[in-house]
């Protein structure tokens, strides 16, 4: 103790110069200024994007259903019926598969897209020459936990493709050629600097929109406070699906859950379809979809939306249409 | 060369890292092969003092026991070679180096803070969480360095990425999969982490006053295996002396009295006086396999700084007033232990504080960062115990890791089925502010969050104008206050819906 306060005296009584006080508080501000431009450049959101442009790249078919137990196969056959992935994958190009990853549950509690749906499209889009397939969604329970728990990882990353988390910090804000609510919203980079995206929602409950689509899938690559875009979702989700232009829309309805979703967790309000829908236009096939489980497309928000902004159609009666039995 | 001192060093070292390891490895999947509670089953304080005032046998007490016995053998070598915290002070000694007094008088303060806490434990209340050096250290690396850390390296390298505009190379890739490996996908943040961290500085700037201050002076495990080193098998033997007293001045524990007497209890067996004496006559050995010389003969006489026997039973009657102290502060401070959500399956509130030691591994290894240090919220005797902060983090559904690296069983080892149904409050949704009820918009993000499967936030439809509101209610019976409603509530800053911890399970 004595040493200790001894210690403390000496320090105490020592005399500080001019020189001294000057080089301290020199130092001291360089050091905040430094600190401050590191910390400004770390968290800065300044570069803006238009988005995605659309590629306009049309299948065989406007909408494919295939019906098989096995979701592999009914994927590589719906995704051939539609003339091949060739036809959107770009030799050498960077391919981004968006499932949805958003919860802590396993493929049979069906809350997130079947590993082996996402398994087959990574296939197809290594051997239609891609040189990079990236999976990746922006979670909503600890991503770590979502991405092992739902499978797709594994299966994934088992094929090649660049399985990664959502980075936080690299995103862009989006820029809109009309008045948005969603102008200047962090959307993930890696969701716009690609070649191809191709948007594998799976079919669910969901209490506010009334179903998961390809649309609301796209919620998956915004960053920010994502519970506002709750307020007035039907037109913020449109507005993103222009921003990000899916060039095309596999939607999996293998198992979908019924009731409680989005998360489900019941295996009771899973039911069993083992269907599958390809379609260019995220409309057709989230209407498509829709009607699969008895609900009237008119009835989502964000499709109705769609169909009055004119971003595609919901009358699915005039599509070209394939229905393949496996 | 001085090949034992090296060995001595090597083996800090490789302990020292091996304790870091261990912390970084307490994360997500846990699937590491040591378990985090590796060095605290080592820990003789921790696991008997907490299984005398618990009245449990903790598991691993075995390892305790056995550490017991060793210094039964050797001596206090753990303190030389194996202490993590002996090793940072060791390090942070090379700064200023300030050699003590041989045998300092202080040196009786450590058996004091000893008896009192051995007392404490035997009328129930645990203490030792307050100078166990393992403690200590483990709350610094798991709450300031690799915080820090990651935070650092991340930042630096979000800084370099965007600098040099480095999007897609290569250097991003590295980037990427080393965050998702080595960094960890989140950076972690404490509140009133600082605290925790000039306590530790304290700790280490002691020993500016002389080397190693606080195991001399201070540290209850040092004073319980020095309690039991002065029956120690292993000692000091010195053929012969010139007198030069270099072993004295250099002796970092204090303990050489003079050139051929020590005070065993406080010999960490750091080697340094075999290779400090100048006639190369001292070395260590066991008696039954050296012959003892004539001449030399161990000074446990000399009581120098020591404590008697009657002394240290004295001390120990007289500590019995402490825990009046305690219970006034539990009396002053009732109220106050309801008002935050502790982990899931935390014990009961009083038998919590007592058995938490405040190492910070369940805050550690909460995936979403939301287990977060107490200040003052219950009261002193609850400083650093850990606390749900839904804004931060909620409660993962499928996640017990909290209770799977509790090294004294303040939260209960449950498995991910039985977790689910553990009750750690109950949702309340405050109608003036939600969107849903105050604006008649569209929300319900706690609807759609709620992990329950049969949903604990049902929704009611109403028509306002024609318009159709859902609005949402929460269940009370099925809600289990995981605190994942308040994490994603869009309304700022006071969310519209929060956790009451008073309908938890544990009260």
């Amino acid at each position: 103790m004595k040493n200790l306060l001894g210690m403390f005296e000496k320090a105490m009584s020592k005399k500080i110069t001019r020189r001294t006080f000057l080089k301290g508080a020199a130092t001291g501000a360089m050091m905040i200024a430094v600190q401050n431009l590191f910390l400004r450049k770390v968290l800065a959101i300044d570069e803006t994007s238009t988005g995605r442009p659309k590629s306009g790249i049309k299948g065989d078919y406007d909408l494919v259903l295939a019906e098989g137990t096995d979701p592999y196969q009914n994927t590589i056959k719906a995704v051939e019926s539609m003339g091949g992935m060739e036809r959107f994958v770009k030799k050498g190009g960077v391919c981004v598969v968006k499932p949805n990853i958003g919860w802590d549950r396993t493929p049979e509690q069906a809350a997130n897209t079947n590993p082996s749906v996402v398994a087959a499209i990574v296939d197809m889009c290594f051997k239609a020459g891609a040189k990079k397939v990236n999976v990746f969604d922006n979670t909503c329970n600890e991503s770590r936990s979502c991405y092992e728990h739902s499978g797709i990882q594994k299966a994934a990353q088992e094929r090649g493709a660049n399985v990664f988390f959502a980075d936080d910090w690299n995103v862009l804000k989006a820029k809109f050629k009309y008045k948005s609510p969603m102008e200047g919203w962090p959307v993930l980079r890696d969701a716009i600097a690609c070649d191809t995206f191709i948007n594998v929602p799976v079919l669910k409950n969901h209490g506010l929109t009334g179903l998961t689509l390809s649309i609301k899938n796209l919620m998956g690559v915004c960053m920010g406070n994502r519970g506002m875009m709750h307020v007035d979702i039907g037109r913020k989700l449109v507005d993103m699906t222009d921003f990000i232009n899916p060039d095309l829309t596999i939607i999996d309805a293998h198992r979908v859950i019924t009731a409680n979703g989005p998360t489900g967790g019941n295996l009771a309000d899973v039911k069993v379809y083992n269907k599958l829908i390809a379609a260019t236009d995220p409309v057709l096939a989230d209407a498509f979809a829709s009607q699969l489980v008895g609900i009237n497309p008119m009835n989502i928000s964000y499709i109705k939306m769609a169909v009055e902004r004119g971003l595609g159609s919901a009358d699915f009666t005039k599509a070209k249409t394939l229905d393949l039995k496996l | 060369m001085k090949l034992l001192v090296s060995i001595r060093r090597f083996s800090q070292v490789f302990f020292l890292l091996l304790f870091v390891y261990i912390l970084w490895s307490t994360a997500y999947p846990l699937k590491g092969k040591l378990l985090p509670d590796t060095f605290f089953k080592a820990d003789t304080l921790v696991m008997t003092f907490t299984a005398v005032s618990e009245r449990v046998i903790l598991p691993g007490i075995g390892i305790a026991v056995a550490m017991l016995l060793l210094t039964l053998l050797l001596g206090r070598f753990f303190y030389g070679w194996i202490c993590p915290l002996g090793t940072m002070i060791d390090i942070a000694g090379q700064i200023r180096k300030k050699r003590g007094k041989a045998v300092h008088s202080l040196r009786f303060f450590k058996f004091i803070i000893l008896a009192c806490m051995a007392v404490l434990a035997f009328i129930g209340i645990q203490a030792v969480w307050i100078f166990d050096p393992i403690v200590v250290m483990t709350r610094f690396v798991a709450l300031n360095l690799i915080p820090f850390t990651t935070w650092a390296v991340t930042n630096s390298m979000i800084f370099i990425t965007k600098t040099f505009d480095l999007f897609g190379t290569d250097f991003y890739e590295i980037f990427r999969t080393l965050r998702q490996s080595l960094l960890g996908v989140k950076v972690y943040h404490f509140s009133n982490a600082m605290h925790i961290f000039y306590f530790f500085l304290f700790v280490l700037v002691t020993t500016f006053a002389y080397t190693r201050f606080w195991c001399r002076n201070i540290c209850p495990l040092g004073a319980l295996y020095a309690v039991i080193a002065k029956f120690s098998l292993l000692r000091r033997y010195v053929i012969k002396c010139a007198g030069c007293k270099r072993c004295i001045s250099f002796c970092r524990m204090g303990a050489i009295t003079n050139g051929v007497n020590y005070i065993k209890e406080e010999c960490v067996l750091c080697m340094d006086c075999v290779y400090d004496c100048l006639s190369n006559e001292t070395y260590f050995a066991f008696p039954f396999l050296r012959k003892k010389p004539e001449h030399v003969k161990l000074i446990t006489e000399d009581k120098t700084g020591g404590v008697t026997r009657r002394q240290f039973l004295m001390l120990l009657g007289t500590s019995v007033f402490l825990p009046v102290f305690g219970k006034l502060g539990y009396a002053l401070n009732r109220n106050l232990s309801s008002s935050i959500i502790r982990p899931p399956a935390a014990q009961k509130e009083e038998k919590f504080l007592n058995s938490c030691v405040r190492c910070g591994n369940c805050m550690k290894v909460c995936p979403t960062n939301g287990l977060q240090p107490v200040m003052m919220e219950t009261g002193l005797q609850g400083i650093w115990t850990p606390k749900l902060v839904p804004e931060i983090g909620y409660c993962e559904y499928n996640c017990n890791l909290c209770g799977q690296s509790c090294p004294t069983g303040a939260i209960t080892r449950l498995t991910i089925d039985s977790k689910r149904g553990v009750k750690l409050g109950c949702a309340e949704i405050n109608k003036k502010t939600c969107i849903a009820w105050a604006n008649n918009d569209q929300c319900i993000v706690c609807e759609e969050h709620c992990p329950v499967p049969a949903k604990a936030i049902k929704l009611m439809t109403e028509n306002i104008g024609g318009k159709k509101v859902l609005k949402p209610y929460v269940v009370e019976d099925l809600c289990i206050g995981c605190g994942i409603c308040q994490n994603k509530c869009p309304v700022s800053p006071v969310r519209a819906i929060r956790v009451n911890p008073v309908f938890a399970d544990r009260k």
